[in-house]
């Protein structure tokens, strides 16, 4: 008989709160599973990012082989941008393995699910599914079922607001709608695997982690948004509880996440950096723009531009390659050197006090066994994350003490968490290493067939 | 009008559906049913094709700019 196994997904969870207890008293029956349980420290791919990292999860395919480095792409010789969703995961995921083995599967809230395919089991689609007037489950029919006994579903909150106190009663109403719909499914249908993704948990985290982590550089008491983190915990952890005692006792718990979280020290205007390198010719003067404006292709001078970029937890960036863009400039024999040159400097690049950064500069190919779908030249992290590169420009400095999209207080980080507790005994217990998030997928085939 | 493929299904399913068919009516036999409840669940799928409409990539491109992703 293979093992039931529900598996709790924490987006961006760390293990400094889930495992050494920064959990401000949240999780009190999680830790006492957490304890009992195999642990792993979750190292996340390249990107961290919540897309591809819960698909690598699930697949067990690295980025490259997905073709899959974050939400956007582009496509050689256009400036634009597409957004993947889950008809661009062509690889098998786990609930597709557990339909093959004759096993029912539940999926709740992992992106990119929208919109939903077909699975042995039932799918709610995740935070990038378009809206709730849309057909965001399977079967299709389950949709208003579920609406009817728990109202209507919410993807998404808007967090990215100085009105902290309505972001923070905005996270707990779509918290509550999604514990109340998994408590439905998970004790109502049949399953033998259920994945859920909750991702409130990033929301709070960057929204409230300089409230909350006292090592945040900025970091702040606030009689109010202080408790939203330890709050948003302890609301997991009773759910949870409740929710574990309704299931059958032998069942396997996983609680895992993509990535971690810590602070944000700043953000870097890499456009502004390139032009300022001569790498990007731009037609307008960047500091004369208002702050924040996105990079539009006619704001560049093309003919004589060398690379360009786009920001987000990390960056991604394009060389101006002659016969794969539309105005390409760089010669193909010129190419690598381009790139030598390009990631030399980027490597340079020193903090506003002129402290040595960590940055990492990338080719796809350095990363991945294989390189599928439309990947960048380059993919940068500054400073190993703490810095967050800022794509627009408008600025009168290179950096920026916030995020350039709006109030954030967190960056990713590379480890996340991955912990097994099986009441039966028969998965050992304690802490077990490091695990690549691409290796989870091996590892939860084996619980699943594993004996009791 | 298509051929016709030969399924087989579970007897106590089979069962289940021909009572529910006799006491609440709308189908006229089990086949029916199946056929029906096949096409209503592959529907979804077939409508999505390849993805996103452009409106719905547009929404959503929105949302991630607004969640700092891009």
């Amino acid at each position: 008989m293979p093992r039931r196994v529900f598996i709790l997904g924490l987006d961006s969870m760390p293990p400094r709160v889930l495992y050494e207890g920064m959990d401000g008293g949240g999780f009190q029956y999680l830790r006492s599973l957490v304890d009992e349980s195999r642990r792993y420290l979750l190292r996340s791919c390249h990107p961290p990012i919540t897309v591809p990292a819960w698909m690598v999860m699930y697949t067990g395919k690295t980025p490259g082989e997905l073709g899959i480095y974050g939400f956007r792409h582009r496509r050689p010789g256009e400036f634009g941008y597409y957004i993947v969703n889950s008809r661009y995961v062509r690889a098998e995921t786990l609930w597709d393995w557990a339909g093959r083995h004759g096993l029912r599967a539940g999926v709740y809230g992992v992106p990119p699910t929208y919109p939903p395919k077909p699975v042995h089991g039932f799918m709610v689609t995740d935070f990038t599914t378009p809206g709730p007037d849309k057909p965001y489950t399977f079967p299709p029919w389950l949709r208003r079922e579920l609406e009817q006994a728990t109202g209507p579903t919410i993807f998404d909150i808007v967090y990215r607001s100085h009105d902290k106190s309505r972001v923070a009663r905005d996270l707990f109403h779509m918290l509550e709608n999604h514990q109340r719909q998994v408590e439905y499914l998970a004790t109502r249908k049949q399953w033998d695997i259920f994945a859920y993704v909750e991702i409130s948990v990033d929301r709070a985290h960057h929204a409230f982690w300089k409230y909350f982590d006292k090592t945040h550089p900025r970091y702040e008491e606030h009689p109010e948004y202080s408790s939203v983190i330890p709050r948003l915990y302890r609301s997991i952890d009773q759910w949870f509880e409740k929710l574990h005692k309704q299931l059958p006792r032998d069942t396997v718990i996983v609680i895992a996440s993509d990535h971690g979280i810590k602070a944000m020290k700043g953000a870097f205007t890499i456009n502004q950096w390139l032009a300022e390198q001569g790498y990007l010719r731009l037609r307008v003067d960047p500091r004369g723009l208002k702050p924040g404006t996105d990079l539009r292709e006619d704001m560049i001078d093309w003919q004589h531009t060398t690379a360009w970029a786009w920001g987000g937890y990390y960056s991604r960036v394009f060389i101006n390659l002659r016969g794969r863009e539309k105005h390409g400039a760089v010669e193909p024999k010129y190419y690598e050197e381009t790139l030598k040159q390009l990631r030399r400097d980027i490597e340079r690049i020193r903090g506003p006090d002129g402290e040595q950064w960590k940055n990492m500069a990338y080719r796809p190919e350095e990363l991945y066994p294989e390189v599928n779908g439309d990947p960048p030249d380059l993919m940068v992290y500054l400073d190993d994350l703490n810095w967050r590169p800022a794509g627009t420009l408008g600025w009168q400095s290179n950096y920026l003490p916030e995020n350039d999209r709006g109030p954030d207080d967190a960056v990713h980080d590379w480890i996340g968490v991955f912990a097994v507790y099986d009441p039966e005994g028969t998965i050992g217990r304690g802490d077990a290493g490091t695990i690549d998030i691409h290796r989870v997928r091996g590892l939860l085939e084996e619980i699943i067939l594993s004996k009791k | 009008m298509a051929g016709k493929k030969c399924v087989e299904i579970r007897e106590d399913l089979y069962e289940k559906a021909k009572r529910f068919i006799e006491e609440q009516g709308g189908f006229q036999s089990v086949e029916e049913l199946v056929e029906f409840l096949l096409e209503e669940a592959l529907s979804a799928e077939e409508a999505s094709g390849q993805g996103m409409s452009k409106e719905d990539e547009e929404k959503v491109k929105e949302r991630l700019r607004a969640l700092g992703y891009i």
